[in-house]
């Protein structure tokens, strides 16, 4: 039976906006088309994991408290991170974990907390507290060649500097920063993005691009996945497309 | 003089309100609070001042410790229809007082939004807090948690005033230490109920201990982060118990309190914890027990909170769930019932809900307990249903319906037992909704 073997970043830290979903949605995903998800958590205290030994990580976001707690732990596996991304393991990273694998975040009295430095973006939080990104939010994305429209909520203070390829393009809501046209960063083999929901659960044709990617790339193959019902998604869709698209709110 | 005449007219407009067989709400207090922001001094209070506030619970917890002290024969002022920011607690001192401000009565009880507690007792004496718990709700409105018993925390410091705490959520009991010189400060807890489990079974807050940073440790979990909980490095959680609650029955509805069997009209553990601090509080007032007894077995509410119906003889559960520890309590009840059920989730996104629900995927729908059919509804009927399919629930017993009136006729075409979760907006139209059902038959 084929397998995917998925690393779950600190599940106990980064749960704040339901993210935990998305590695829910990938589960049923596989398993309904007969593959096997193995899910391994890791949070502070935890054995020392080998990034590379996998071919799936994902990371959500936190509360700000609890986010400081885990950088500190986070950072001691940067060469071991390096080295899964170049290797072409799978990365998709919400929000706080998107932010912590840039430069650093700089915060509102100017205070700078380190980054993975895996990726060349930054963030800074805006200088008003109480304003936010907030809201829902519709991209368009790329994947295989196929333009795809991508629901999801989004809800940060900071803004996201220095990036070249986004996740997508914005179609309603704010993106990397406030009034924003872009989304998010993407590479061949990473997705990090603002977007809660979660991410995964209204868009299947996303999850399907990261699944058909992982197969792939661990079965040397071009593997074309059986297609499940996805009525309840579709309709969703639906609704929400038009209501944000074409109604505006 | 200005707030003399601003109660005058607003006594006024209270007549015509009234007159028009209108309640107000929140209104009157608006008018007068953008009018006189410190109005509140004005008011004369001989009275003690109680409030209640927490994320969950407030509603319930606030009209028992009032409906205890009318049981007791006393005069109560309070806001029993969840009226609980600054605004709905002056309109309900507005209505109450005489034109020079007095407020006639033996208590005052509030329940108050956990944001607006500094901003509401800034100016008013109060005599005591209880405070319950506090989970994520809402964060697109009210931010993270931390944050707001952050703000919590500054106002404590310098109280003196009872302070009633449940001892089983870290994220309340850290508040007993807000003011090390109060000496006012009691905690209550609850004993491991049947349910209680080693591991967290639902989201929670409050893993890392406030003081030194070190990951807290549970001796069991009652429901979400609500247990017995230490801290291993400096001993936090250990705290002297004033009242606690043991021998929980929720089959019959019992348990026990200094000896006292008490019976209740509600299952559920969190209401043990709810009744558990309503009996901190009264006690700190010498109410007789066995008063307090007697209007505890006859306590209900009639607005959605575990509201038990029969619609054409089909038992019918209907609780509010804002958040994914009401709704896990609400599970919780259905899970420990073992008859046959039909479940109803209506899910709205509108402004008083918070746009973002995300949370549902906080609510724990694994291995749910003799349930044959699950309907959706609401402005997210089909989020709702996305989420229970990916939980493994088999997604051809799913029916999301966006239209409300149509997801309860399909609700009502079968005899079985119905629970239904419905969050805020959500609320009182599906009460309503399900109200007409019955009446539509006779």
């Amino acid at each position: 039976m084929k397998e995917l073997k998925i690393l779950y970043l600190y599940p106990d830290i980064l749960e704040l906006y339901g993210d935990f979903g998305n590695i829910q949605v990938l589960k049923y995903r596989l398993e309904k088309r007969g593959f096997k998800a193995i899910i391994e958590p890791y949070s502070i205290g935890d054995t020392p994991p080998n990034f590379c030994d996998y071919d799936l990580v994902f990371a959500g976001g936190g509360a700000d408290q609890e986010q400081g707690i885990l950088a500190q732990d986070l950072i001691t596996y940067k060469e071991n991170i390096k080295q899964a991304v170049d290797n072409g393991t799978f990365f998709l990273l919400i929000c706080g974990a998107y932010q912590l694998f840039g430069k650093y975040y700089k915060g509102v009295e100017g205070n700078k907390i380190p980054g993975l430095e895996i990726f060349d973006y930054y963030t800074e939080a805006i200088a008003d507290r109480k304003k936010r990104c907030i809201g829902n939010i519709v991209i368009e994305a790329n994947l295989n060649g196929k333009q795809t429209k991508i629901i999801g909520f989004e809800n940060h203070g900071g803004q996201t500097f220095d990036i070249d390829t986004p996740f997508g393009s914005v179609l309603f809501g704010n993106g990397n920063k406030f009034g924003d046209t872009k989304e998010g960063f993407f590479l061949d083999n990473v997705i990090a993005t603002y977007l809660h929901g979660p991410l995964l659960s209204k868009n299947p044709e996303l999850t399907d691009y990261i699944i058909k990617y992982c197969l792939d790339r661990k079965y040397d193959e071009d593997i074309i996945l059986e297609p499940l019902d996805d009525e309840f998604e579709n309709k969703c869709r639906e609704q929400l497309l038009d209501r944000f698209l074409t109604n505006n709110k | 003089m200005k707030n003399f005449f601003i109660i005058l007219i607003m006594k006024i407009l209270h007549l015509i309100l009234k007159i028009c067989g209108k309640n107000g709400g929140n209104f009157l207090g608006k008018i007068a609070y953008d009018w006189s922001p410190d109005i509140f001094k004005y008011f004369k209070i001989d009275c003690p001042i109680i409030a209640v506030t927490a994320t969950n619970g407030k509603t319930m917890t606030n009209n028992a410790i009032g409906y205890v002290f009318k049981t007791a024969e006393k005069k109560v002022i309070s806001n029993t229809e969840g009226n609980n920011m600054e605004t709905g607690i002056l309109s309900t001192l507005l209505k109450n007082c005489t034109l020079t401000g007095k407020v006639k009565a033996d208590y005052l009880v509030f329940e108050v939004d956990e944001g607006y507690v500094p901003v509401v007792f800034k100016d008013l004496k109060l005599d005591t807090l209880v405070i319950l718990d506090f989970f994520r709700d809402q964060l697109d409105r009210n931010g993270e948690v931390e944050s707001l018993i952050l703000r919590i925390n500054d106002f404590l410091k310098d109280y003196n005033g009872n302070l009633i705490l449940n001892n089983d959520d870290p994220n309340v009991a850290r508040l007993g230490k807000s003011n090390p010189d109060n000496k006012n400060v009691y905690y209550f807890s609850v004993d491991k109920y049947d349910y209680a489990t080693e591991d967290m079974k639902e989201a929670g807050e409050g893993k890392f201990c406030p003081f030194c940073n070190t990951r807290i440790e549970y001796e069991y979990y009652q429901y979400s982060h609500i247990g017995k909980f230490k801290c291993p490095n400096c001993n936090y959680g250990d705290n002297e118990i004033y009242k606690l609650a043991t021998d929980i029955d929720l089959k019959n509805r019992t348990f026990k309190v200094d000896d006292i069997i008490y019976k209740i009209r509600f299952n559920s553990i969190y209401n043990i914890y709810n009744f558990v601090a309503v009996i901190s509080c009264v006690s700190l007032y010498n109410i007789d027990m066995e008063i307090v007894k007697a209007a505890l077995s006859k306590f209900i509410l009639n607005n959605g909170r575990l509201e038990e119906l029969e619609i054409n003889g089909i038992p019918t559960i209907i609780n509010l769930a804002k958040n994914p520890t009401g709704s896990n309590v609400s599970l919780r009840i259905l899970n420990e019932d073992d008859d046959e059920k039909e479940l109803l989730f209506v899910l709205n996104d509108n402004i008083a809900d918070g746009f973002d629900v995300s949370w549902i995927w906080d609510i724990n729908f694994d291995n749910l307990n003799n349930v044959s059919r699950i309907i959706t509804a609401g402005t997210r009927a089909y989020d709702i249903a996305i989420r229970i399919k990916t939980s493994g629930f088999d997604s051809s017993k799913i029916e999301p319906y966006l239209d409300l009136h149509e997801a309860i006729q399909q609700l009502y075409k079968t005899d079985i037992k119905k629970y239904v979760i419905a969050n805020y907006t959500s609320l009182q139209p599906t009460r309503k909704e399900i109200l007409r059902q019955e009446e539509n038959l006779l």
